[in-house]
């Protein structure tokens, strides 16, 4: 499991889901961690310490496993970018389909113009 | 597998499944480029809650959710989620940028 920092990760990401494009998966997952072991944590609380706790996130593609970690002041930063990966990337989502014809129809004129330019 | 199909429902059990148990609760997320699904997980070992989909729509409203996982995990639980918009308040962390809020 490779630690990395932020963009590096990011970058890493980013090659992940170019490469599952063909074939394959890709799972981020998100869990809340202190890094710390339970003793050092404990340690921390009886000494009235604040435990800093952060994000870590994980990445892999069924063969390679990338990770960080996000401290609160990085988290802003962080969000963007992976949101701005994430819609990049997710593009072989279904556009709105049937659901109310009407509503749609008229919905998807509006919104299909906005949010992408259709490939003739 | 449990899967929750309606949208609202699975953001309202998540939050409050890691509010209960920040520690052990994680978000998983799948993308499968070829065959065009999301699927999301949100478990703390003892229950597991799934989302599954295929719409581009849905992929922003998973972006909101992110938000909101990270804002919960990078400052805490306790803090008061205003929906993507103006996360901070409550629950000490004085931010150093500070949103406004000097006196």
């Amino acid at each position: 499991m490779v630690l990395l920092q932020l963009d590096p990760f990011l970058n890493e990401l980013t090659s992940m889901f170019e490469r599952g494009t063909e074939t394959g998966s890709v799972w981020v997952t998100l869990k809340r961690s202190s890094l710390k072991s339970k003793v050092v944590r404990n340690k921390m609380v009886t000494a009235g310490e604040a435990v800093e706790y952060k994000c870590l996130i994980r990445a892999t593609n069924g063969k390679k496993t990338i990770s960080t970690s996000v401290g609160t002041k990085d988290h802003q930063r962080f969000q963007a970018s992976y949101a701005t990966i994430l819609k990049a990337h997710m593009t072989a989502l279904k556009k709105r389909e049937r659901k109310d014809k009407k509503k749609s129809a008229e919905a998807d004129k509006r919104e299909g113009t906005s949010k992408r330019p259709k490939k003739s | 597998m449990v899967y929750i199909t309606s949208w609202d429902e699975f953001v309202e059990r998540s939050v409050q499944l890691f509010r209960a148990d920040p520690d052990s609760t994680r978000y998983v997320m799948k993308y499968r480029h070829c065959d065009g699904k999301l699927v999301l997980k949100v478990t703390d070992n003892r229950e597991c809650l799934k989302y599954k989909t295929d719409q581009a729509q849905e992929a922003k409203k998973m972006e909101k959710l992110n938000n909101i996982f990270f804002t919960l995990m990078a400052r805490g639980p306790e803090v008061d989620l205003s929906e993507v918009t103006g996360k901070e308040q409550t629950d000490a962390q004085p931010t150093k940028r500070g949103r406004g809020r000097k006196q």
